[in-house]
């Protein structure tokens, strides 16, 4: 009994921590501009995500070994480093980016510039950090983060057409070059690699072991799927509200905008207070993830359970990645479009993350009995034809929609 | 190791990570020494010295430039196959990191370690 609540514990955990500003973002305009038409989109994203963070939690469960440590074995040095720049780089544009919402939310709740913000946000997490242990901070933004359920609330509350909303859930046919784009931000945002990262990593530091392959399952399974829940509301809330207005939403508090329509005050603070939390730890994912990647690829000693004292470079150089990404958000790029830029380039990155993992996951000499099963090979596969096909899509519409502005 | 266990070295050794006898991560394998006929794994080379070795020639005399050739003991650890514990899923040493010269990026002595403000 205390083994099934611990493990919903961790499952609402997952559930609140599963957004982040990117999705907040892609999947707001997804609904301003296409209504309920991208829903199929971020349901295939979350499965995505699901079908990737199954897989390295069952390696980093199994054979102890976390994303980096994959890359390294499979594809070497040479290829690995390709591997660990491009996803260095996506990191640290992600955490700049988590950085930035972090501050616009802040700016919303009171009164205060924006680069101040930057600075408060980022001396907060690392207080937070260097005071909880990694399952505390896991809870603290988990469980905060789940204050956008008002967000599901919202979209019951509008009563909308629901038959247009299942309708979402099937493909359609359009092939401009917006929506192309829009597909793949709103796939892209659900299922952006740093999760993963972190989520692999997340497992040695709680020391798992095959005995957590249940909870890995559960928390792929369920916690992903009521994740997506509320990425897809945050599709039909403003698809409700802003697309028969035509609005497109460019900043971060028309997303909270509907729940305050809905629920007044109260509903803007709910919102507003589930962003922070969902940004604020995506922010924390992030940077650990960049950090991770680094020392594990290296070979150096990591992890937040070690203490600062025993992996010094890890440390230093998460703190490095913080100040980088400081800098970015204080040149004065819009956070939106930060974001959006490292969205879709994390889709570009993503192949070289994933396709390692797919084939030690299938390798019964690293996996013994845990490998692939039919399932989560045929999965596996399909996912990573659709990742390339995505892959090889993202920067040419960029491109052609000038980063979703038409 | 037994003589019979056979491994192959490029899939489950080259790259692999190392730790030492109190669990200490100390660094990858970034490649063998194999020497006599047949060959045979005589030490483990590891250090950010080697890495030059893993790219591409073009790469390879840029990286070199830029960080300088290797240095034995320095950037460039030389772990003789006798200090090799057991083969997992990780390479485990019979000795601690320190005896050998490795991991000094991560020694409580270091500058980084001992400016971090929580210590």
């Amino acid at each position: 009994m205390k083994a099934i609540f611990k493990i919903a514990l961790g499952i609402i955990a997952a559930v609140g921590g599963f957004l982040d500003i990117g999705d907040l973002v892609f999947n707001t305009q997804a609904g301003a501009l296409f209504r309920y038409d991208l829903i199929w989109a971020v349901v295939c994203g979350v499965i995505g995500i699901a079908v990737y963070a199954e897989m390295s939690g069952r390696v980093a469960a199994v054979s102890g070994r976390p994303v980096f440590d994959v890359i390294r074995m499979r594809l070497g040095f040479g290829p690995g480093l390709i591997a660990l720049v491009a996803s260095t780089l996506v990191n640290v544009l992600t955490i700049a980016a988590e950085l930035g919402g972090l501050a616009i939310i802040l700016t919303l709740l009171f009164d205060a510039a924006f680069s101040m913000f930057v600075v408060v946000a980022v001396l907060a997490l690392i207080v937070i950090v260097a005071l909880l242990p990694f399952g505390g901070l896991e809870r603290l933004f988990g469980y905060g983060g789940l204050l956008l359920l008002v967000m599901v609330a919202t979209a019951i509350d509008q009563q909308p057409d629901w038959g247009a909303v299942a309708q979402g859930l099937i493909p359609s046919l359009d092939s401009s070059p917006l929506y192309l784009y829009f597909v793949v931000g709103t796939f892209a945002a659900a299922l952006m690699p740093y999760e993963v990262h972190f989520y692999s990593s997340g497992a040695i530091e709680e020391r798992w072991t095959e005995e957590n392959l249940k909870e890995n399952r559960l928390n792929a399974i369920i916690g992903y799927a009521l994740g997506g829940v509320l990425a897809v509301s945050l599709v039909i809330v403003s698809g409700y509200l802003f697309h028969p207005l035509g609005v497109e939403p460019n900043d971060l508090g028309t997303v909270a905008l509907p729940s305050q329509v809905a629920f007044g005050e109260t509903g803007l603070l709910l919102a507003l207070g589930g962003m922070l939390c969902c940004v604020g730890g995506a922010a924390i994912d992030s940077s650990f993830a960049a950090s991770y990647n680094l020392a594990q690829f290296l070979g150096w000693e990591w992890g937040r359970y070690r203490g600062p004292k025993k992996a010094p470079r890890f440390t230093v150089s998460w703190l490095a990645f913080l100040a980088v990404a400081v800098m970015i958000v204080e040149s004065g790029i819009n956070p939106v479009e930060i974001t959006e830029y490292s969205v879709v380039f994390s889709v570009v990155a993503l192949p070289l993350t994933y396709f390692p993992i797919l084939l030690i996951a299938g390798d019964r000499s690293f996996m013994g009995e845990h490998a692939n099963g039919r399932i989560a090979s045929l999965l596996g596969w399909v996912y990573f034809g659709v990742i390339i096909v995505l892959a090889l899509a993202s920067i040419p519409l960029l491109l052609i929609t000038n980063g979703g502005g038409g | 190791m037994s003589e019979r266990d056979s491994i192959y070295i490029v899939h489950r050794l080259l790259d692999e990570q190392i730790l030492d006898a109190e669990g200490r991560r100390c660094g990858r394998v970034d490649d063998l020494e194999l020497r006599g006929s047949p060959p045979r794994v005589t030490a483990l080379l590891c250090g950010e010295g080697l890495y030059p070795r893993r790219l591409p020639r073009g790469i390879r005399h840029l990286w070199r430039r830029a960080i300088g050739p290797e240095r034995w003991g320095a950037n460039a650890v030389r772990i003789p196959w006798e200090e090799v514990d057991s083969l997992g899923s990780t390479v485990r040493l019979r000795k601690k990191a320190e005896e050998l010269g490795l991991g000094e990026g991560d020694d409580p002595e270091r500058w980084m370690v001992r400016r971090l403000p929580w210590n």
